[in-house]
């Protein structure tokens, strides 16, 4: 699959051949960090007044690279398809085989940064148990009334939650099992084709 | 067991054969027994035939007094003999502390059951559910190929008549965890049944 660019991305990325490699494997730098922590404006003045060009133009040419890595990241596109996408841009063969690494190099990274912005719910952090007995109450002397206490740890977009939740021995064995099903599925012929077959 | 003067003065008149005979003392009892049990008793408890001779308030007072002395009764799992001490020293003959105990000893179990029902618990869970999906791709990543599960806990609240699930994502892994860390709590629990 080839990537489809657009006459504006094309623009911006017109910049690249003007400068150095080493310029150009800076701005790749600069991208990855603008995907992990945030875009930082000061950035692009700097760099605008070392090269001497508009910070506009560096601007557009950092985010063009961003584009390009994030959807090729995306699509998880080959090797080959990466560099037939590129070439349609004109560009040198050193600046070609450049990108090309920028975009192995990270692209692993890339796609869990991306896998980050899907819908989502709260997911498993980790599980907490302790063993009760309850005694007595006020509506009732001299119980033996034994309960699992559990305290659910939860992520949601990033942050942490906990759940303090209670059960009763017979449930939890129920949980138990129903659990265990769970994950027996997944070792079912029909589980293993599906993800043999689904690439 | 702390009874106040009006549960005593309530039995005394229980005990004496000229306000209740045999038949309407039973009858009574019995209506204390139903009335704290049945999850269907109306008020309508007390209008037997049978008690329509008694006066209103002296049978509301006796209901209550019987009702408060069960409930007492039950909550500190009182004995045979504790019982009819009490009873003795509200004036009961034999027969009646008989009836009485026969009649309590019938229903303690449920009385002992719902005593046990009442009061705060943290929110219970009742039931899990689960799903197994394979995640093929979002908007934001194709090509992913990744099974999940979803899993809901059902969960039951003393406080609220609500019934809240709490839905979690995990992976397989993550799910492995939590399975081995309730087999942890359940093997536990089995040991400690043997101690």
């Amino acid at each position: 699959m080839l990537l489809e660019l657009s006459e504006e991305h094309k623009e911006h990325l017109a910049f690249l051949p003007q400068v150095d490699s080493s310029v150009v494997a800076e701005f790749g730098r600069i991208a990855v960090e603008f995907l992990r922590r945030g875009a930082n404006p000061k950035i692009y003045e700097g760099a605008a007044r070392k090269l001497n060009v508009s910070s506009d133009t560096v601007q557009h040419g950092v985010e063009g690279l961003t584009y390009l890595l994030t959807e090729s990241s995306k699509l998880m596109i080959s090797e080959l398809d990466f560099q037939d996408s590129v070439f349609v841009l004109g560009f040198s063969e050193e600046l070609n085989k450049l990108l090309l690494q920028l975009y192995l190099d990270n692209r692993k990274e890339i796609r869990t940064i991306l896998s980050e912005l899907a819908p989502s719910l709260p997911s498993y952090h980790n599980l907490e148990w302790r063993l009760d007995v309850q005694l007595a109450s006020r509506s009732l002397r001299q119980q033996i009334k034994p309960a699992v206490t559990i305290k659910l740890h939860l992520n949601q977009n990033g942050d942490h939650n906990t759940k303090i939740l209670q059960t009763d021995p017979a449930t939890l064995l129920h949980l138990v099992q129903q659990l265990e099903q769970a994950l027996e599925e997944m070792k079912t012929n029909h589980c293993r084709r599906v993800v043999r077959n689904i690439k | 067991m702390e009874l106040s003067e009006s549960v005593q003065k309530g039995f005394q008149m229980l005990a004496d054969p000229g306000s209740f005979d045999s038949n309407a003392f039973t009858l009574l009892l019995r209506a204390a027994f139903q009335s704290l049990l049945d999850a269907q008793a109306d008020e309508a408890v007390l209008d037997h035939p049978d008690l329509k001779h008694i006066d209103p308030v002296v049978l509301k007072h006796c209901h209550a007094a019987a009702a408060t002395y069960i409930l007492e009764a039950g909550k500190h799992r009182a004995d045979k003999s504790t019982l009819s001490t009490y009873l003795e020293d509200c004036k009961f003959d034999r027969e009646r502390i008989e009836l009485f105990c026969t009649e309590y000893q019938n229903n303690k179990n449920s009385l002992e059951i719902l005593l046990g029902s009442i009061g705060r618990s943290l929110p219970h869970i009742t039931d899990v559910s689960w799903r197994l999906e394979y995640q093929i791709k979002t908007n934001q990543l194709h090509r992913m190929y990744r099974p999940a599960y979803l899993v809901t806990l059902s969960v039951q609240n003393t406080d609220s008549p609500s019934y809240p699930e709490i839905s979690f994502s995990c992976s397989m892994e993550q799910l492995q965890d939590l399975v081995g860390k309730l087999k942890d709590a359940s093997k536990s629990l089995e040991r400690a049944t043997q101690l």
